[in-house]
């Protein structure tokens, strides 16, 4: 095992210069790089950019549209913002991460940023339509988390570049679920979010999203827009029509979790059918 | 790399590795075995420090993260008032823990009432299931907790009474 040389910036702009190095680490609180190596020794790249420690990465701010979160804010700090600030769906999927130890380490960045396999908080930053701040020397870019999901189904995280901040809209939500299904407290192949949000105006659905990771993501906006100005309750066959259609999308899946999604789709449109 | 920071409140430095554990510096170079390092993923819990007030599992901490920052092991938190209210509670309680998961426990428990002065029987669960040791029954433990709270708030009591 070779020793790593580790970095400290003192800055953001101290770490967006070190961040150009080629097959550098970004590393804020390791817990997913770490709880993969069960050896005695720590194995690491050549360079490691320790961010956790970056002012500009550990603000959180809030305005009445939304709040911004850096991105070396640990999952704890997050759920203690309180219902308050930060909107119930991704602090149900805060919470489901791991427990109060490794939410201590964990920060939302971390989260965010994995290419292997989607974590939980995006299927919630997904359905909240929240926005994930990359940098580089060139600048600031804003992608709206649905972004970060490939064509391929899999993360498609740019490379290159830093996640800084992540900023989600404040907005009323009458209805939500999130649940997660499979193993929680290591990611498997069978571990999964599921998250729905919805909003009525006037006795109409006015917004309705669903979103569902893993190592592969569903989100269907054609399936959402066939939700969008129906009367509420949902009659019995309006729910079925669209669960068929959520039905097909889920195809891809393994048996198992393509099953689970069902019952979940279900579950949230019984939530409008009431 | 030398590494400087505040241990069991003095202030200490280690050469340390860039492949090195913070659980692995605590036993190894400062001999503080009250922490195991055993599933080095986080999962067991037996290597739980407070890290600048936060239970950790310092298995997954890199010792070069460290710098700077505060560390209390169970060595340290043994010498606190808070930590006599988690013995004393659980020993008025009945229960008995195994030598491996006492000390995780009692640090586990310590946090949940850092941030919760009377939490619920599903919170006390939750957080001692940071500790998958299954040596003492949960119902047990809950009971012990609810009596560490008690204990607690007499002693708080009495001390603003004072």
């Amino acid at each position: 095992m070779l020793a790593s040389e580790i970095h400290f910036p003192k800055d953001l702009a101290e770490a967006l210069e070190l961040i150009r190095r080629p097959g550098i680490l970004v590393f804020a609180g390791g817990t997913g790089i770490l709880r993969e190596q069960g050896g005695r020794g720590i194995s690491l790249p050549g360079e490691v950019l320790f961010v956790r420690e970056i002012p500009e990465l550990r603000r959180t701010s809030l305005t009445e549209r939304f709040l911004e979160i850096g991105a070396a804010v640990t999952l704890s700090e997050l759920i203690e913002l309180g219902e308050t600030a930060l909107p119930p769906l991704l602090a149900e999927a805060a919470r489901g991460i791991g427990t109060t130890a490794l939410r201590n380490l964990a920060t939302i960045g971390g989260n965010v940023a994995s290419r292997e396999r989607f974590m939980d908080c995006w299927p919630a930053l997904a359905c909240l339509d929240g926005l994930v701040e990359f940098r580089d020397r060139g600048g600031a870019t804003w992608m709206n988390a649905n972004r970060l999901l490939g064509e391929d189904g899999k993360p498609a995280i740019p490379e290159g570049g830093l996640i800084t901040r992540l900023r989600v809209p404040i907005e009323r939500w009458d209805a939500y679920l999130l649940r997660k299904v499979g193993p929680s407290d290591f990611p498997a192949p069978e571990t999964a979010v599921f998250a729905f949000a919805a909003r009525a105006e006037k006795g109409i659905l006015a917004e309705a999203r669903i979103a569902f990771a893993g190592e592969t993501a569903l989100r269907s906006r054609s399936l959402e827009s066939s939700m969008i100005g129906r009367g509420l309750p949902l009659s019995a066959r309006e729910a079925a029509t669209i669960a068929e259609g959520y039905k097909s999308l889920s195809a891809p899946l393994p048996e198992g979790l393509a099953l689970q999604f069902g019952v979940l789709v279900e579950g949230a449109l019984g939530l409008l059918s009431r | 790399m030398t590494v400087s920071f505040i241990l069991n409140g003095e202030d200490v430095s280690a050469n340390v590795r860039s492949i090195d554990r913070l659980s692995d510096i605590l036993r190894d170079v400062f001999g503080l075995v009250g922490l195991r390092s055993d599933c080095r993923c986080g999962r067991c819990g037996r290597c739980f420090v407070f890290l600048d007030g936060r239970l950790v599992p310092s298995c997954i901490v890199p010792a070069f993260s460290v710098r700077g920052r505060e560390i209390i092991t169970i060595e340290g938190f043994a010498q606190t008032e808070e930590y006599r209210d988690i013995a004393e509670g659980f020993k008025a309680a009945g229960v008995e823990t195994c030598g491996f998961c006492e000390a995780p426990k009692i640090l586990a428990l310590a946090d949940l009432l850092e941030r919760t002065s009377r939490p619920s029987p599903r919170e006390i669960l939750a957080q001692i299931s940071a500790v998958p040791c299954r040596c003492t029954d949960p119902d047990a433990i809950v009971k012990a907790a609810q009596a560490v709270i008690e204990r607690r708030a007499r002693r708080i009591y009495r001390r603003a009474g004072q």
